[in-house]
């Protein structure tokens, strides 16, 4: 059987033009995604059960087992955690909220490492953003910032910029410039008209030196910013000015560098300098398919996008301090509830050193590097394969994922249901 | 010295010598019906097909340009070195040079060119770039050009199982739009050139 429309769970693009072939509970071809798609859509590395950690190993134990004691060790803990949601639908990331509240736990999702600064910035100056379809169909500009879409988002530039055919730029690739800035020449630089190459932690001076020629005060510029020349940024100012529509898509080389969120705040602010000349958006390139989803869900239920702490019985925010990396570096986190992503894989030394150290549930349809630093892992459906449910691309768009194959997997959701269940008995007696 | 001025003199001091030197008559310069010159057009319109310049071997000696309302090729006389193998590849006879099309006429020669996409599965990531930009895939499908998308089998290429697959090869006319939108260098087009002869009625020499 073949499904038409599909929705690729993996990447921010979550691409929804997947035609996948079904045989049984299997899936034997993807067509139209890229190979994270063909990988994530076809892989075979599911944990057939939930297991439990023992003196000598692992042994399997019963879902019910398995709910019971996440349920008894979250409501015995002072600080508990819970983290990841970005892999999974919103119906899941909401009952993961409630959850939270129940516990008074901190409750975060991946952008902490990932994005967390570019939402700071974006609570401090606005978001001139715009639909993934909007560059399609007009930019003829696009700057790549300290990202690399042929390896994070393949599609990315076939699918909405470079060499889409859009409504206002039939011609694609010939009605298009392609600007891409970073530390290193990647592969995205090889296929771009211009490609600026900066020092490592140069982005602030950089984005600085493009909105002063912006401001037309370029004559007081040095010769050379952050190892490029001077002529090299006039050149690109003018390249962006007399743009019909600009498009800026950037990475974690901008959020995860030196200067964190003030960078993306100076790339907001020159998007908004540009914006007195032609027409320009800015948009963060979001890694997993739903981490926009979990910012949309933890801000209608909290009023806050991530790093939310219920421990004083209403919602309180402040990064640095309610983040899930700094609770665990600083070993003030002694449960911890992971969903959904893969924190030994991304995280800090020292933060996933404290999650081996406390007991910490995972919750995830893989074996992942995560699985070596819990107690416990409970195997769950995966949503976009063998569950449906509701995620955010990158833009903000809402696209319903789609139930491509049964199995016998619970639901995340549904997991969480009966976890949060379970901690309103224990709290009951 | 004075026996070489002697030796020297009794050469070149004949009458003889002197009168032919002078007034030799040599026949005049014609160019023969058979030289290859530089080519010129037939008048036939160009298709932009552009084998020509895939098959000169001389640097920078033909180029293809717009003019007026259709393409046109140049040829470059300081870098031409009239091989003549531009007028035999093109697929419109637009270039005549010598004897060169009536030779290949006679003997039912041609020289085709054909194109082999090769993909490296290891550097794809299947990106779509290359089915995008594709100019035959857009004319093709319309959709695929407008975001990487086919169900379509008529097109060249298009991604399936994570990777460019290659469905409809002798559609493509060797632009290497794809290998400059790869960021992996992982599709490669080689132009192949080959020589065939077809049998003439009445025989060939």
């Amino acid at each position: 059987m073949i499904i038409k429309d599909v929705v690729c769970p993996f990447c921010g693009c979550l691409c929804d033009d997947l035609d996948v072939e079904v045989d049984g509970q299997k899936i034997i071809k993807v067509q139209n995604g890229c190979t994270l798609a063909e990988a994530t859509l076809t892989g075979n590395n599911r944990l057939p059960a939930p297991i439990r950690r023992t003196a000598n190993g692992w042994e399997e134990i019963s879902y019910d087992d398995a709910i019971r004691e996440t349920a008894d060790i979250l409501c015995a803990a002072d600080r508990p955690l819970l983290y990841g949601w970005s892999s999974t639908h919103g119906e899941a990331q909401s009952i993961g909220v409630h959850i939270a509240e129940l516990i008074g736990a901190v409750i975060d999702n991946t952008s902490v490492v990932c994005h967390g600064p570019s939402i700071l910035a974006i609570q401090e100056v606005g978001h001139p953003g715009c639909t993934l379809g909007q560059v399609k169909n007009r930019a003829d500009v696009i700057v790549y910032w300290g990202c690399n879409p042929t390896e994070a988002h393949p599609r990315h530039m076939s699918r909405y910029t470079t060499f889409a055919t859009g409504f206002f730029v039939p011609e694609a690739q010939k009605d298009r410039t392609v600007i891409v800035v970073d530390t290193r020449r990647t592969e995205s630089a090889e296929i771009a008209d211009e490609f600026i190459r900066i020092e490592r932690g140069g982005d602030y001076e950089v984005l600085s030196a493009l909105r002063a020629i912006v401001r037309g005060k370029g004559s007081i510029l040095p010769r050379e910013i952050a190892g490029v020349a001077r002529e090299q940024l006039f050149r690109v100012a003018e390249i962006c000015m007399k743009a019909k529509f600009g498009a800026i898509f950037f990475g974690l080389g901008l959020t995860m560098s030196n200067g964190k969120y003030k960078n993306v705040r100076n790339a907001i602010e020159l998007t908004d300098e540009l914006n007195r000349h032609t027409k320009f958006t800015i948009s963060p390139l979001r890694g997993h398919g739903n981490v926009y989803g979990s910012n949309e869900v933890f801000t209608w239920i909290t009023g806050y996008p991530y790093a939310v702490d219920f421990a004083r019985g209403i919602a309180f925010y402040n990064p640095g301090e309610t983040t899930a990396v700094d609770i665990l570096r600083w070993g003030e986190c002694d449960a911890a509830l992971i969903v959904a992503s893969d924190p030994g894989a991304h995280f800090p030394h020292a933060a996933a050193a404290h999650l081996a150290k406390i007991p910490t549930i995972l919750i995830d349809p893989h074996r992942t590097a995560t699985t070596p630093l819990c107690r416990l892992q409970i195997p769950c459906t995966m949503a976009g394969i063998d569950a449906e449910g509701t995620a955010y691309r990158m833009d903000g768009v809402p696209i319903r994922y789609k139930k491509l194959i049964e199995s016998l997997y619970p639901d995340d959701a549904d997991l969480l249901r009966r976890i949060h269940d379970r901690i309103r008995e224990v709290q009951g007696a | 010295m004075t026996a070489s001025l002697y030796w020297y003199l009794r050469e070149f001091a004949r009458i003889e010598w002197v009168r032919k030197f002078f007034f030799a008559r040599t026949a005049p310069l014609v160019t023969p019906a058979h030289f290859r010159g530089f080519p010129e057009p037939t008048g036939k319109a160009c298709q932009h097909a552009l084998f020509c310049m895939m098959v000169c071997p001389a640097v920078g000696a033909i180029d293809v340009v717009h003019e007026g309302d259709g393409w046109k090729p140049r040829i470059h006389k300081g870098h031409c070195i009239r091989c003549g193998l531009c007028v035999e590849a093109c697929p419109n006879g637009v270039l005549m040079s010598g004897r060169v099309l009536e030779t290949m006429q006679a003997q039912g020669t041609a020289l085709l060119v054909s194109f082999r996409i090769s993909i490296d599965r290891d550097l794809c990531t299947g990106c779509g770039n290359c089915v995008t930009a594709c100019p035959v895939n857009k004319q093709i499908d319309a959709q695929l050009g407008a975001g990487g998308h086919s169900s379509n089998d008529e097109v060249i290429m298009r991604v399936d199982d994570g990777d460019v697959q290659v469905l409809h090869e002798e559609k493509c006319t060797g632009c290497k739009i794809c290998e400059t939108s790869c960021p992996t260098q992982a599709i490669q087009i080689a132009r192949i050139l080959e020589g065939i002869q077809q049998p003439v009625e009445g025989g060939g020499p």
